[in-house]
């Protein structure tokens, strides 16, 4: 039987010619990878973007806004294939068919978090999934922080899209410095402890990732014609001909934003009844420019 | 000399006629036996009796006595036999005459100085003593009340066994008891829980005003804290008022757990809320001697279930044949029971184990918690559920700030337009046995809840756009009925079908999943 080629684990070490440089000058460079798909490419950017994986729903957001417009742009996403952030990342830039990178914890053979399985069937095809445990290795916590100097090392920009003050991000983080990488963090409300980590990271004079286009110049990358991506909050986009809204549907849609709001918010806001508001969100969601999480919390899709 | 009088047991909510007769014989030595397929209970009564009687002035013949609860092959059990069997040996004694008791029933349970105590089930005996043509019931006079309610045969509470000769042999006069349950349902007493009394959530206040217009069955999510349980205790406030008929089928049930008071009828929709401790056999009812269980205690009003995932799995599950057929029917080794659970059920519960889901910031559960916590709710259960809504956590300025608030609507007024919904859906099922909205059966979505090409396509759209499962159509389609009804429209638009979808269940695709 013909084996596809994207199931087939290769082994490669420092000694090989293919083995990325971007690894061999990192402090404990690993002594072998085992890989299913392919290494990413040497001559095309790398970034890593990590993150919580209980992420909120900002934090999903950016993350799939990031990862799509720096795949679009070329750049290989490098992520450590887990819930949350990396996994959102990863898919975002999957489907839009570009090449992205899983560096696993585990056995490249292993399906680890299980509601990845999408992720790990058909990343391979295009990118690849890479681990320096042999093939079998079950998952095991502290396996992982090793992972992240790998994270880390094979990105040329590590970019920290939402994390608690303590967490495994900070691991990663610290590995990238050692590295030489740069970082970058994207910011997020002060109060919020998922965005603590970020806000520290900025502080502490990481980039501030107000955008992707800041990530894109920092590779020397000047993309052309790459649409305004401004998610700032406020009215309907003037340009934006795709859609055509209601006035209520207008109003509604001008409250909104990346943070959940509840129903139950919104009546106090918008000063509409419930059985105004209920119809007016879902043509809104309807035509794809909202978004529920959970139940009756309506956020702000972005339009990346 | 033999005697012979009517009454009444009790097997589950089933009422069986049953001949108290009595035999006093010449010759043998003296004896009191009672026979007929008797519990301890009903054994005892013989001391009960005799002490009874003595204490009332009638003394034993000693005589061979012999007391037979017939049909014989029937368990008895209960302690509303003392008064007949009391009767029967007073007929035989040559006290009162038979012929007095002919179509007399009588049931009662007897204290040792002759008192007439009260007895369980005696509305649903009275019942059935009117439909078998009998033209007067005797009761404790503790439990008068309730028969009073029933029309058409003569009521008449008794004090004690001497009262009862003294009735019966015409030296003394004593009035039956009668009165209208209209004229009761009337005076609705004000319950302590208002909506006037509940600041804000909007969302929730609307979806139990179309939960109750419609009886539909309604799931509250939200964090610690959010007045889930307070809202639900308003619900009793804005249900619609009881018919007599519904009035009479719940004070039933409480007649035959022992629950009706001195006023002997149950003249509010009955609002039960179990802990969550509860076990399987206090819901659904049962034991030896069936009961009825929480869920027919709550029949024709609301059971209330707080924190629904902390239920044991297996009493939750019990509750999926009552809330298809609105009865529970108990099979038990000395007979199958049937007692009616047509309930609403109301639910609460936390998204998550620490409540504060989705809000990422500050709920602490990892996905796979959150996904746990939920999918200790089985899937036939959610089903069954056709209005779902968030409760808000409520911030401290509404409540330091809710006298500069514009004062909230109050039950009364959320009532009114629950009324105008439930006469319409009256006017809809006249000649159909449905009450309600919620009550439509697939097989006839299409005759009640017809729509326009245009909704149809609507609907259509929003359902492959939000991936809704084919297993919401029909609830949502339900849902809009009611919610047209409130809002006095014969045809069901597209803004009623979009306010349904808002209240759709949860769908685990969307809970606790990676985005």
């Amino acid at each position: 039987m013909e084996q596809n080629n994207c199931h087939t684990i290769k082994c490669v070490t420092p000694l090989d010619m293919d083995f990325p440089d971007r690894l061999r000058d990192i402090p404990d460079c690993p002594n072998v990878l085992y890989i299913r798909g392919k290494l990413p490419d040497p001559k095309r950017p790398t970034v890593g973007i990590i993150g919580s994986r209980n992420a909120s729903q900002y934090g999903l957001n950016m993350a799939r806004h990031f990862a799509s417009c720096l795949s679009d742009a070329g750049v290989q996403i490098i992520s450590g294939m887990a819930r949350g952030i990396d996994g959102v990342s990863q898919r975002t830039a999957m489907e839009a068919g570009h090449p992205t990178f899983g560096i696993l914890g585990c056995g490249v053979d292993v399906l680890y978090p299980k509601e990845n399985r999408d992720l790990f069937m058909r990343i391979p095809e295009r990118g690849g999934l890479i681990s320096e445990f042999p093939p079998g290795t079950q998952p095991v916590a502290k396996f992982f922080p090793s992972r992240n100097r790998i994270i880390s090392g094979l990105s040329d920009i590590l970019l920290v899209v939402e994390a608690r003050i303590k967490s495994g991000t900070g691991i990663t983080v610290r590995r990238a410095l050692e590295q030489g990488r740069d970082v970058y963090a994207v910011p997020g409300r002060i109060t919020d402890p998922l965005s603590a980590g970020c806000n520290r990271l900025i502080a502490d004079g990481a980039g501030t990732a107000l955008s992707p286009d800041v990530i894109l110049e920092a590779l020397g990358i000047y993309p052309e014609n790459v649409p305004g991506t401004s998610l700032i909050s406020g009215g309907v986009r003037e340009n934006d001909k795709r859609v055509r809204l209601a006035k209520d549907e207008k109003m509604v849609y001008s409250f909104l934003d990346l943070y959940p709001k509840t129903l139950d918010e919104l009546v106090c806001i918008t000063d509409l009844s419930v059985q105004k508001l209920l119809p007016v969100l879902l043509q809104l969601m309807m035509k794809g420019l909202v978004a529920e999480a959970g139940k009756n919390n309506y956020y702000r899709k972005s339009q990346g | 000399m033999f005697s012979s009088i009517h009454t009444m047991s009790i097997n589950g909510m089933a009422v069986q006629e049953i001949q108290a007769e009595t035999d006093l014989s010449e010759g043998g030595l003296p004896v009191f036996e009672m026979v007929g397929f008797l519990g301890s209970e009903v054994r005892e009564s013989r001391e009960r009796i005799r002490t009874a009687l003595k204490n009332s002035g009638f003394l034993l013949p000693p005589r061979r006595i012999t007391v037979n609860l017939s049909p014989a092959d029937v368990r008895k059990s209960g302690t509303s036999f003392d008064l007949a069997v009391a009767a029967s040996l007073l007929c035989a004694m040559g006290i009162i005459d038979q012929k007095e008791l002919e179509d007399t029933v009588i049931a009662g349970e007897l204290s040792l100085s002759g008192e007439v105590r009260r007895v369980n089930g005696i509305l649903p005996m009275a019942r059935k003593a009117r439909d078998a043509g009998y033209k007067r019931f005797i009761v404790p006079k503790d439990n008068a009340m309730e028969g009073g309610a029933v029309e058409g045969i003569e009521v008449i509470g008794l004090s004690g066994l001497k009262q009862m000769v003294d009735y019966l042999t015409g030296s003394e006069k004593v009035e039956s008891t009668v009165f209208s349950v209209e004229e009761r349902l009337g005076n609705r007493s004000d319950t302590a829980d208002d909506f006037s009394s509940i600041q804000g959530q909007a969302a929730v206040r609307r979806a139990m005003e179309v939960a109750v217009s419609g009886m539909h069955n309604i799931m509250m999510i939200g964090p610690p804290g959010s007045g889930k349980s307070m809202m639900a205790k308003c619900l009793p406030s804005i249900l619609p008022p009881l018919s007599p008929e519904e009035c009479l089928e719940i004070s039933e049930i409480y007649s035959v757990s022992g629950l009706l008071g001195k006023d002997g009828l149950k003249t509010e929709r009955p609002f039960i809320s179990p802990h969550h401790t509860a076990s399987a056999v206090s819901l659904s009812g049962g034991g030896k001697n069936a009961r009825p269980g929480q869920i027919s205690l709550a029949h024709r009003g609301v059971l209330f279930l707080d924190e629904l995932p902390e239920f044991d799995r297996q009493t939750i599950e019990i509750l999926r044949q009552p809330l298809e057929d609105r009865k529970i029917c108990i099979a038990r080794a000395n007979g199958t029971y049937t007692f009616p659970a047509d309930f609403l059920l109301a639910t609460a519960l936390n998204p998550c184990k620490c409540g504060y889901y989705p809000d990422r910031n500050r709920c602490t559960c990892s996905e796979n918690e959150v996904h746990n916590y939920l999918s200790r709710i089985s899937r036939p259960l959610l089903d069954r559920i056709d209005i779902c809504v968030e409760a808000r956590e409520v911030s401290f300025a509404e409540l330091a700030h809710a006298d500069r608030m514009p004062e909230p609507e109050s039950s009364e007024s959320i009532r009114g337009r629950v009324e105008d919904a439930v006469k319409i859906q009256k006017k809809r099922f006249e000649g159909s046995n449905l009450r309600f909205n919620a009550d439509i059966r697939p097989s006839d979505i299409r005759k009640y809840c017809a729509i326009g090409v245009k909704e149809e396509h609507f609907m259509e759209k929003a359902f492959h756009k939000l991936g809704l499962s084919a297993r919401a159509y029909h609830r949502i389609l339900k849902c809009a009925r009611t919610i047209a009804d409130l809002d006095h429209k014969d045809k069901i638009s597209t803004d009623h079908i979009a306010e349904a979808v808002g209240y759709r269940a949860i769908d685990r695709r969307y809970w606790g999943g990676a985005e």
